[in-house]
């Protein structure tokens, strides 16, 4: 009797520090993003006067219309959209296509293909940052849009095929054998057989390439020069003063900038956690 | 199967040979627009990316376009900073940056880098510059290569009331700034604010300067960021023995907070002054301005020339440029009493034209800060201005680490010495 209500007691005990320990791990989390929000509500001379750390004197929502008109914010998504779009999607488009030739075929050097892939991607980026600004000048593309998307895709590639390329690898040969039989070409399997089983897989990378093409900075300032071109990462440091920074625009900014990506991964938050697990188990 | 192969190779090899043209063609037309791209708009490329300067930096454009045409790229400064060298020696560059004379624009001058603008000079607009501005915007090999537009000086800043409060006055000399600080402390207001916190370790390299030029004088100090004296040296250990004296009075989180809440603690009365530059005033909240005074940092050896940090800005030209009578005629513009005029008023109003005859803003604090400066006999910038952008973090390392442990200062200076060394040489 004494010894069953001791577990239960010790069992309880366990539950509420379980809630108590992970419930102020999700609040540690959550403050920073919540101190992002209350300062965008913030006036400047509030925060000048009592520091960005006290509790809000004040309310507006003046610093969003700032952000938005005066910091550029309209031009600079608009830009990054321009960018983040037909990156995603035609990286994805070459490297399922890579990933489907690689994984369904018997192709010479494939090994040492995906290899040369991962080894691309362990190769830190900032090394390049160099070659890829001389070059992007020498084709004539440096400061255009189409050179921030080439070198997006360049780099996403890589990674996308070697995920692809498991995830493919995991579809049993005999459907593919089945469509032969039945008379379909490579083009067929790819488009109606293989792509539709690679669905989740592909949802989760486009929602993963969204943000990281999105939030890329390196690159933007790397090959662009003009503010009216720069996407919104950048538009955002741009906020920042030489000296004194207006830390209630900024994260008012800040908001505005998060804004696509959350969105993104709301949408394709279920595929993007069914991805993983098809990945984990194969 | 074995029939596809030898078609494959040849698509592949197609393709490269396309990609290697597109890229020999891409050489041919960049190598040739770099020469033929005269004509168009100037492009201004700008650091001034607050919102406030940035609407100056525009009024400033519209009233020179009725002349001519200025395309203004406004980027962030601190990407502007790690860009600059690429942005010079790119094939098409920007025309005009906004950027800072002395040894800074020397050392790209000696790279060749820099347009030359003694055509500006020479012209009616800069004639009545000052010989001090004329020294620091002409290079090594004696070229002009830079503009000056505005300058800031930098002062121990305070609140007028706070002090009433206190019932203390300004000190003049070293001794008298130390009792001031004993006496604050007394009354439980933490005396010196420092703010080298954050990604601000630069603001600590002030009180570097100024006790340099206050114990050893500018000259001294001028040749030491240069290389020609050590770090380690008797001279410079004196420096720091006052700086011990005054160390005891520093806010414990000087090195913790960035000089942006620093000064929001001056302000509220935590701490009582501030070795700062104008540009703090932007941080301040309105109401609080006409409150703000400053004074001289005391005179530590009254034997030394009297020498104040006052950094100018301006602008220089690219050497790579397509559009150089353009230029030319657009910096002249950049020396007019009338464009700096127009830059004060649409900016924060605490910076000084340059030009001896524009107008400043004309409030007190500004009439004020420009006799402390046309007072001082040596006008000095500040420690990367005069030296070079590498040797800031060997600084910033140094006098953090001093601040920490001041009794280490030995080791200190030899491991400053040990690093300025690896960037004079390099």
């Amino acid at each position: 009797m004494t010894t069953t209500s001791a577990a239960v007691r010790r069992r309880r005990a366990a539950t509420a520090g379980f809630h108590l320990g992970a419930g102020t791990l999700a609040l540690l989390w959550l403050l920073p993003i919540g101190l992002v929000l209350v300062t965008s509500l913030r006036s400047f001379d509030d925060i000048a006067a009592n520091g960005l750390g006290s509790w809000p004197h004040s309310f507006t929502l003046d610093n969003f219309r700032q952000a938005w008109v005066d910091g550029g914010q309209r031009r600079a998504l608009i830009n990054s959209l321009l960018v983040t779009i037909p990156a995603v999607l035609v990286t994805l488009a070459l490297a399922s296509m890579a990933a489907f030739a690689l994984s369904r075929y018997e192709l010479p050097f494939r090994r040492s293909l995906l290899l040369l892939m991962l080894g691309g991607n362990l190769l830190p980026p900032q090394i390049l940052l160099v070659p890829v600004s001389k070059l992007s000048e020498l084709m004539g593309l440096h400061d255009t849009l189409t050179a921030l998307i080439g070198v997006q895709i360049g780099f996403g590639v890589g990674f996308y095929v070697f995920v692809l390329h498991g995830f493919m690898r995991a579809i049993p040969a005999e459907i593919q054998q089945a469509a032969v039989v039945d008379g379909a070409g490579p083009w067929q399997i790819f488009w109606r057989i293989i792509l539709p089983l690679t669905r989740p897989a592909l949802a989760a990378l486009s929602a993963l390439s969204f943000t990281w093409v999105f939030n890329d900075l390196l690159w933007a300032i790397t090959v662009l020069r003009s503010d009216t071109k720069m996407p919104i990462t950048a538009a955002l440091i741009g906020l920042q003063g030489q000296y004194v920074s207006m830390w209630n625009v900024i994260a008012a900014g800040s908001v505005i900038a998060a804004a696509p990506t959350v969105a993104v991964f709301l949408r394709f938050q279920r595929h993007f956690v069914a991805g993983l697990n098809l990945g984990a188990v194969k | 199967m074995t029939h596809h192969q030898p078609s494959r190779r040849r698509f592949l090899a197609g393709l490269g040979a396309a990609g290697a043209a597109a890229l020999l063609s891409g050489c041919v037309t960049s190598g040739s627009s770099g020469k033929s791209s005269s004509g168009g708009a100037v492009t201004l490329q700008s650091n001034l990316s607050a919102p406030q300067a940035k609407a100056a930096m525009e009024d400033l454009v519209a009233a020179y376009g009725k002349k001519g045409e200025v395309r203004l790229n406004t980027v962030a400064a601190e990407t502007f900073r790690t860009q600059l060298p690429t942005y010079l020696t790119s094939a098409n560059p920007p025309d005009v940056y906004t950027w800072y004379p002395g040894s800074v624009a020397d050392a790209y001058a000696r790279k060749n880098l820099l347009l030359d603008l003694g055509e500006v000079w020479a012209s009616p607009e800069l004639r009545g510059y000052s010989k001090a501005l004329n020294t620091l915007c002409t290079a090594s090999s004696g070229k002009k290569v830079f503009v000056p537009t505005t300058y800031y000086w930098w002062g121990m800043f305070y609140r007028k009331s706070n002090f009433a409060k206190w019932g203390v006055n300004e000190p003049k000399s070293w001794d008298e700034f130390l009792d001031l600080c004993d006496k604050l402390r007394s009354k439980g207001v933490t005396p010196v604010g420092l703010g080298a916190g954050g990604n601000t370790a630069w603001v600590a390299s002030a009180w570097f300067d100024y006790l340099n030029i206050r114990v050893n004088g500018a000259a001294y100090h001028r040749d030491l960021l240069a290389g020609r004296h050590r770090f380690d040296d008797p001279e410079v250990r004196k420096v720091f023995d006052r700086w011990q004296e005054v160390l005891p009075y520093f806010d414990p989180d000087g090195t913790a907070v960035a000089f942006q809440d620093a000064s929001t603690s001056m302000l509220n009365g935590r701490s009582a002054m501030m070795l700062i530059g104008t540009f703090f005033a932007d941080a301040a909240p309105k109401d609080a301005l006409d409150d703000i005074d400053f004074f001289r940092f005391p005179v530590v050896d009254p034997k030394v020339p009297l020498a104040e940090e006052a950094p100018t800005d301006g602008y220089f030209a690219g050497a790579r440029t397509g559009r150089r009578d353009e230029v030319i005629d657009l910096m002249r513009f950049l020396g007019t009493a009338e464009a700096q005029e127009i830059y004060i008023k649409g900016s924060s109003g605490t910076v000084l034209p340059c030009h001896p005859d524009a107008k400043d803003a004309g409030t007190p604090l500004v009439l004020k800060g420009r006799r402390h400066v046309e007072e001082a006999a040596e006008i000095t910038q500040f420690f990367n201005r005069d030296s070079s952008d590498a040797l800031q973090p060997t600084a910033d390392n140094a006098l953090t680490r001093f601040i920490a442990e001041p009794k280490s200062i030995g080791s200190i200076l030899t491991t400053w010495q040990r690093d300025a060394e690896k960037i004079w040489n390099a």
